[in-house]
C-alpha cells in the first residue's frame, strides 16, 4: 500500500496539473474568440469576390475570358497542402488531420505527389511516416494575417502555373462549431468557380480596362482569399479543439483528486485506527 | 436624393460601410466618380486616393489596389489594403521605399524579382501622396 506522503505527493501533483490545464483552457478560449471574430471579419470580402466573379463568368460570352488558373489539364502530379496546428494538447485536432491527409494520399498513390504543410504537427506527422514534406511553413499560425496567407497561395500557384504541379489540393480543419471541427478537402487549382447565379439584376457591365483584365487579377485572389479562409478556419477549430480537451482534462483531474482524496483519507483513519487498537491492547495485556 | 450604399471591404475585414452621395475612386484608367443611378461597372484599382462624399463631408482613404463593383445603387470596394487618409504613417512610409530602393540596387533592371519592389515603390508614394491630401 501507499504510504501517506506518497498519496499527498500524488495529490499535489494532480493539483499542479490541472492548474495548468486550467489555464490553457482559458488563454485558447480567448485566442478561440478572436479567431472566430476574424473568420467572420474575412466573410464579406469573401462574399463579395465571389458574387463578382460569378457575375462576370456568367455576363460574358462563355470563352470569352480565359485563365491559365481555371483550365483544367491531366493530373499526373498533385500539390498537397496540409494545415495542422504547431502545437499539440488540442484533443483529436491533429490526428483527424492526418488520418485523412494518409487516406488521401493511399488514393492518389498512382500519382506523384508533394506536399506543402502549414503548421508543425502535420510536417512531423507526414516526415515520421516517411513522406517527403516540401516545404513546410512553421509559425505562420500564431501571426496568421492576410499577408502571410498569401505567401502560401503565391507559392503553390506560381507551381501550378509553371506546370509542375496539375492539380492543388487543400485539407484543413473547419470551424463547424465550438465543439465540432471537420476536416475539409477541396481542390484549389484549377480554380472552379461557384455555379453562376445567372439571374442576377442589373444589366450588362461595363468593364474597365477590359473582362479579361479583370479576370486575371480576380482569379489569384480568389485562390489567396480560399486559403486565408482556410487557415483562419483550421485556426479557430484549433482553439476550439484545445479548449475542449483542456476542460476536459481540468475535469479528469478534478475527479483524480477527489479519488485520490477519499483515499487519502480512509488510509490515514485506518492507520489511526490501527494505532489505537495496538495501545489498547497492550494496556489490556498489562491489567493482566 | 438617392444615396448610395457604400462598402469597403479587405480581405481581413470591413473597413466601412455607409451610405454616401457621391464616391470617387482610382480606376485602372484614372480617376473616376459615381453617383447615384451610375451604370453597372466594373474596374481594376490602382493604388490611390478613394473619397466617400456624404452630405458636406469628405473621407479619404488609401486603396493599394484591387476591385471595385458599381451598381446603381451601390459601390462595393474589394480593396487588397486600405486604410483612412489620417492614419497614413508617412514614416513607415518612407522607411518601405527605402528599403526596396536598397533591394533594386542588387538587381538589373530586367530581373523579374525587381518588379514586385517597384510596385511597391509606387505605393509607397501614392500612399504618401494620399496622406498628404487630407
Amino acid at each position: 500500500m501507499a504510504s501517506l506522503r506518497d498519496i499527498r505527493k500524488r495529490i499535489r501533483s494532480v493539483k499542479n496539473t490541472r492548474q495548468i490545464t486550467k489555464a490553457m483552457k482559458m488563454v485558447s478560449a480567448a485566442k478561440l474568440r478572436k479567431a472566430q471574430e476574424n473568420v467572420i471579419a474575412s466573410r464579406p470580402y469573401a462574399q463579395t469576390l465571389d458574387a463578382v466573379m460569378s457575375q462576370l463568368l456568367s455576363k460574358v460570352e462563355p470563352g470569352a475570358v480565359t485563365h491559365p488558373l481555371l483550365t483544367s489539364r491531366e493530373v499526373k502530379r498533385i500539390e498537397f497542402v496540409v494545415v495542422s496546428s504547431d502545437r499539440g494538447l488540442a484533443g483529436g485536432f491533429n490526428s483527424n488531420i492526418t488520418r485523412r491527409a494518409l487516406k488521401f494520399l493511399a488514393e492518389h498513390a498512382d500519382k506523384q505527389v508533394t506536399i506543402t504543410t502549414v503548421g508543425r504537427k502535420g510536417a512531423e506527422f507526414l516526415r515520421g511516416r516517411g513522406f517527403n514534406v516540401r516545404k513546410d511553413w512553421t509559425g505562420l499560425l500564431s501571426k496568421l494575417s492576410y499577408a502571410s496567407a498569401e505567401a502560401v497561395a503565391v507559392e503553390v500557384t506560381n507551381r501550378f502555373l509553371s506546370g509542375e504541379v496539375d492539380a492543388v489540393y487543400f485539407l484543413f480543419n473547419e470551424f463547424v462549431s465550438a465543439i465540432a471541427q471537420v476536416p475539409n478537402l477541396s481542390q484549389v487549382l484549377p480554380y472552379e468557380p461557384k455555379a453562376a447565379a445567372s439571374a442576377t439584376p442589373g444589366g450588362e457591365y461595363a468593364y474597365e480596362p477590359t473582362p479579361q483584365a479583370v479576370l486575371e487579377k480576380l482569379v489569384p485572389q480568389a485562390v489567396n482569399v480560399k486559403i486565408y479562409g482556410g487557415l483562419l478556419e483550421s485556426y479557430a477549430a484549433e482553439h476550439a479543439a484545445r479548449m475542449a480537451a483542456m476542460e476536459n482534462a481540468t475535469k479528469n483531474a478534478g475527479d483524480m483528486i477527489g479519488t485520490l482524496t477519499l483515499f487519502y483519507n480512509r488510509s490515514r483513519q485506518a492507520l489511526i485506527t490501527k494505532e489505537l487498537m495496538e495501545i489498547v491492547s497492550g494496556a489490556e495485556a498489562l491489567k493482566g | 436624393m438617392a444615396k448610395l450604399k457604400v462598402e469597403v471591404v479587405t480581405p481581413e475585414r470591413r473597413l466601412v460601410q455607409v451610405e454616401a452621395d457621391e464616391v470617387i475612386a482610382p480606376g485602372a484608367e484614372g480617376l473616376f466618380g459615381v453617383r447615384p443611378g451610375h451604370a453597372p461597372f466594373l474596374s481594376l484599382l490602382s493604388p490611390g486616393p478613394l473619397t466617400v462624399k456624404s452630405g458636406g463631408k469628405n473621407e479619404l482613404f488609401f486603396v493599394a489596389g484591387g476591385f471595385v463593383e458599381v451598381g446603381a445603387h451601390n459601390v462595393r470596394v474589394l480593396a487588397d489594403a486600405a486604410q483612412p487618409a489620417k492614419d497614413i504613417d508617412a514614416a513607415a512610409a518612407k522607411k518601405r521605399i527605402a528599403d526596396a530602393e536598397t533591394a533594386l540596387k542588387g538587381l538589373e533592371v530586367t530581373d523579374p524579382r525587381a518588379q514586385p519592389h517597384r510596385e511597391l515603390i509606387r505605393r509607397e508614394q501614392k500612399r504618401l501622396e494620399v496622406g498628404a491630401m487630407k
